[in-house]
């Protein structure tokens, strides 16, 4: 499917891809209340589905095709979104609860100047760079760590858990000056623009998507290089990789910190938007709900963690607006539902029943199918659509 | 096979039936154990009552009436008595709560007025003499307002003596506790005229404790001596009792400006004793808190170590079965009350008439011992509990997920978001609390050093889980056919181990294990639907540390991290950098093992 990409589907995509930066900020801008007209709330909605969608995407380009299941991803979004936040807590100046320079959390923990570490943060540049630098530093000795001494498998997905429940629990303390439980919020400017009107989270909106439309055809075209080839061996067969010569643990390395960098990018345009950042946004679950997304979506492609990630937000603020009791529910049922007998998502559903439908045809009596599909996973022929099988 | 036997796992030798015989003995072995404990716990529990009550209310009854130079006499005998009821009587004294009746043939009653009050604020009083209410001639009960009634004299004096009595009166408590905290009052009064009577009391002492803490209060007043050789003694004696809590005392006495060079000298000396004295015992107690810790990690961690290290299934629902083991302690504990109930509402609707239900279950209404008891009937059935929910999602999600571990992570961790969930609805977003039976309530201090009976509980209950579970996994037909099938699942199912039961099993043991350690969790902190989460990451770590697979790994990494925890929190003042610094160390640390503490040695690969 993947391989030969044919001409239409090319055209599908582009068209996907206006449709999410173009049209609908259109919508929202140009055409009167009605039907076709896209609420101010709801365009801020997508945007925050855009953003989770780019996180997915970095989750998946680990997952899917590298065979690392991270469950740290939220860390760096967070971190991204932290580093991203510090300025635009600079930007609020005296306008805060308290009216004075420094941010609102400081006064009210009894500090009367800036720690030393805030300063810079007043320069948007300085905190877009550090917004990419920390979380990138952070991955890169987490992973030098992890992978030199081969760290694989569900280790490392628990070692990454282990990671941000870390980095977690620090954020939630006071005297780290990162705004504790609350997080950093009641943010009022972005480079000079007021953050409430309407036209600046238009045009966050529009950044985002096409940032992710960027990123999508990056890491689209990563895929199809050399390295790409790669890493989908890494998570076939590792051994086999270390065999031929190559040395693994360096691809790993530059794949976990490139992803790392996409989940900061994820996170440094959520928070101008969603208006909050809180330690919260780093818990374990958070990562835990990202791989939810690209499971649903179907990992292993890049469109699925896009469709997963809005699919399941949409859901979600959904569900949580209409049964708030039983939101829970409902995800965890789809998680179990969608591992057990959707191992390919969403994404792979055509595929899946065209399957059924072949047996189907070729046993007049079959066996009860949902139970088959994930049992009879391994031995399908096709080695792009081998998942990690970790031994 | 022998090849493939690595060294941790016991030969296989033995190839008999009867799992299920052996398992079940165990867990009566267990039972008894736990029965022997409780025993144990009551025993330590029960006190002796007072020892003649109708003389010492003869004396009281006296003593109020009395005047004068009788009366001091009567309040000093009085204050030997120990009684509790003396007590009570000589405090209401002290706030006009004793009243005279003159009775009709012109004696005089002293009483106590009950605390219940009729509809016209009147009350029912208590004869001092012999605990029986006043009555009139036709045997009804009399009822006073307070006004009705004049209050028993006090003058200044009067006062101090009976405030003197009630100090004294504690001095024979008998209980030894109280006895001992009496002392201590004593100690720091800082009124030189206690001394003879402590001395008098030193002599007949016969609980260690408590003459330490004599000895240590008569060194106290001691101290505000105008004589030096009798304060250089004192100063001696506190620091070769080791008195922490005369540490404020002896520095302040070190700091005044005209302290005489022999005090200053011995009170730097007792300083130094003391502060010696004080490290030792903070250093045992949070080597001790540490352990229990570790113990509780252990436990929660143990479970893991089954179906994590052995099966290799990553069980994120782990922390739910937790949290399965504390409800059901719970849930007994209101069986035994008032009962237990919950009923559900769904947000759809079948026509008209919304989805709802519930069930309710009748309480026993016990009290006392029967209702202490309750732990002991908990402990096994949240062991079940778990275990029965372990076996369920065994058997509909993770046997079609074993040979994909890591999807096995994400199918359990939605069933942990549906099992939090129905902890909500059942049992309420809200914390529940579950009752310690009271034998597990108390302390006990050894040289000053605090030990809890629940943590110690927890200690000794970790440790006999752990030797359960390695008489299981190494001494049973079972624990032979567990071994051979997660040595090699499909040699096993050659060789005719029905593998799918066998996994069964062992699932619903490793999740039996978490209720268990929920129970003990559900005696330490309240219990909450997300109880398990609290521990997840945790306790995997601890599995990761110890070396998967090994259960002496789970130990030595679960004591570990527990000490160290507990170590870090003390010296660096918070718990949470405490947390954040062990985690680190811990990703650390798999630098150097990668394969944890105890790991298994293989020539394989993959």
């Amino acid at each position: 499917m993947r391989s030969g990409v044919t001409t239409a589907e090319k055209w599908v995509l582009a068209i996907c891809a206006l449709m999410l930066v173009l049209i609908i900020p259109s919508l929202n801008a140009f055409t009167p209340e009605g039907f076709f007209h896209v609420s101010d709330f709801s365009i801020n909605l997508y945007g925050k589905y855009l953003c989770y969608a780019i996180l997915a995407i970095s989750v998946d380009m680990l997952w899917g095709y590298t065979g690392l299941l991270s469950l740290g991803q939220a860390l760096f979004f967070a971190l991204g979104g932290y580093m991203f936040g510090m300025y635009l807590m600079r930007m609020i100046g005296s306008l805060g609860q308290y009216h004075q320079p420094i941010p609102d959390f400081l006064v009210f923990l009894g500090w009367h100047n800036l720690p030393p570490f805030w300063r810079p943060f007043s320069s948007f540049s300085f905190a877009l760079m550090m917004a990419f630098v920390l979380p990138g530093l952070v991955a890169l000795i987490f992973g030098y760590l992890a992978f030199r001494s081969r760290i694989r498998g569900v280790y490392f997905s628990i070692l990454t858990q282990a990671l941000t429940y870390a980095a977690c629990l620090l954020f939630f303390r006071n005297n780290l000056f990162m705004g504790g439980n609350n997080g950093f919020t009641d943010f009022k400017f972005l480079l000079g623009y007021d953050l409430r009107s309407p036209a600046t989270q238009r045009a966050l909106y529009m950044v985002t998507a096409v940032t992710l439309v960027l990123i999508f055809l990056g890491c689209r075209w990563l895929t199809r290089t050399k390295f790409g080839l790669l890493q989908q061996a890494i998570r076939d067969s590792e051994n086999r990789v270390l065999f031929s010569g190559y040395a693994a643990g360096n691809y790993k390395l530059f794949i976990f910190v490139l992803c790392a960098l996409i989940a900061a990018i994820g996170g440094t345009l959520y928070v101008p938007q969603v208006g909050i950042i809180n330690p919260s946004e780093m818990a374990p679950e958070k990562s835990l709900e990202a791989v939810v997304w690209v499971a649903v979506g179907g990992r292993g492609t890049l469109i699925g963690p896009i469709i997963g990630a809005v699919v399941v937000n949409a859901l979600k603020s959904w569900t949580t607006r209409a049964f708030p009791d039983i939101w829970l529910l409902f995800l965890g049922a789809l998680f179990v539902l969608v591992t057990a007998f959707m191992p390919k998502g969403i994404v792979g559903l055509p595929e899946q029943f065209r399957g059924l439908a072949k047996r189907l045809k070729a046993k007049p009596l079959p066996p009860p199918a949902p139970h088959q599909t994930p049992c009879a996973e391994p031995s399908q022929s096709n080695p792009d659509q081998h998942f990690a099988k970790t031994k | 096979m022998s090849g493939l036997c690595r060294a941790k796992y016991l030969p296989l030798s033995d190839q008999r039936g009867g799992a299920w015989c052996s398992a079940l003995g165990l867990f009566m072995r267990l039972g008894v154990l736990l029965l022997a404990w409780a025993a144990f716990g009551c025993f330590w529990c029960s006190s002796a009552e007072t020892p003649d009550v109708a003389a010492v209310r003869r004396k009281l009854a006296q003593a109020i009436l009395a005047e004068g130079s009788e009366q001091q006499k009567l309040l000093a005998e009085l204050s030997d008595s120990g009684s509790k009821f003396a007590a009570e009587v000589f405090t209401a004294w002290l706030r006009d709560g004793v009243y005279i009746y003159s009775s009709t043939d012109g004696s005089k009653i002293p009483v106590l007025l009950e605390e219940t009050q009729d509809t016209e604020g009147k009350s029912r009083a208590l004869r001092i003499d012999n605990g029986e209410f006043l009555k009139d001639p036709q045997g009804a009960d009399l009822h006073f307002a307070s006004s009705d009634l004049s209050p028993a004299d006090t003058d200044m004096r009067l006062r101090s003596t009976i405030q003197q009595t009630i100090d004294t009166l504690t001095l024979s408590d008998p209980n030894p506790t109280a006895r001992r905290s009496g002392v201590l009052k004593f100690g720091n009064s800082q009124k030189t005229g206690y001394i003879p009577l402590l001395q008098k009391k030193l002599s007949g002492e016969k609980e260690s404790e408590v003459k330490k803490a004599i000895q240590e209060a008569i060194a106290l007043l001691q101290l505000s001596s105008t004589d030096t050789k009798v304060q250089v003694a004192a100063v001696d004696e506190l620091g070769r009792l080791k008195s922490i809590g005369s540490l404020d005392r002896l520095r302040a006495l070190a700091a005044k400006r005209d302290c005489p060079p022999e005090i200053l000298r011995s009170a730097k000396r007792a300083t130094a004793a003391i502060q010696d004295h004080l490290w030792w015992v903070n250093f045992f107690g949070t080597i001790f808190h540490g352990l229990s810790l570790g113990s509780i990690l252990l436990v929660v961690a143990l479970g893991l170590a089954i179906t994590f290290g052995l099966m290799g299934i990553i069980n994120m629902a782990h922390g739910e079965m937790i949290a399965v083991g504390a409800y059901a302690c719970y849930v007994v504990q209101n069986l035994y009350g008032a009962g237990f109930g919950f009923s559900i509402t769904l947000p759809f609707s079948f026509g008209s008439k919304p989805i709802s239900f519930g069930l309710h279950l009748p309480g026993l209404n016990a009290s006392g011992w029967f209702y202490e008891s309750y732990f002991l009937v908990a402990l096994p059935l949240s062991f079940l509990s778990a275990a029965l929910a372990g076996l369920v999602i065994e058997r509909t999600v993770i046997r079609f997920l074993y040979r994909r571990p890591l999807e096995s992570l994400l199918a359990t961790w939605g069933v942990s978001l549906v099992m939090q969930q129905c902890f909500r609805m059942v049992f309420g977003a809200n914390n529940v609390q579950v009752n310690s039976p009271s034998w597990l309530l108390g302390h006990f201090s050894v040289n000053d050093l605090i030990l809890g009976y629940n943590r110690l509980f927890v200690i000794c209950f970790g440790l006999l889980i752990v030797f359960a579970t390695w008489l299981l996994l190494a001494k049973t037909p079972l624990g032979l056919l567990i071994r051979a099938v997660m040595q090699n699942r499909g040699m096993a199912a050659c060789l005719g181990v029905r593998t799918s039961r066998i996994n069964m099993l062992t699932f619903a043991f490793g999740s039996g294990l978490a209720g268990l350690a929920g129970a003990f969790l559900s005696q330490i902190g309240n219990v909450g639907p997300s109880l398990g989460q609290t521990y997840i990451v945790d306790s995997f770590m601890t599995v990761v540390l110890g070396g998967v697979g090994s259960i002496m790994g789970t130990v030595g990494s679960a004591m570990g991290i527990g000490t160290a925890d507990q170590v870090l929190q003390q010296t660096t003042g918070s718990p949470v950098t405490g947390k954040i610094v062990v985690l680190l160390t811990i990703i650390v640390f798999l630098q150097w093992k990668p394969g944890g503490l105890f790991s298994t040695r293989g020539r394989t690969l993959d």
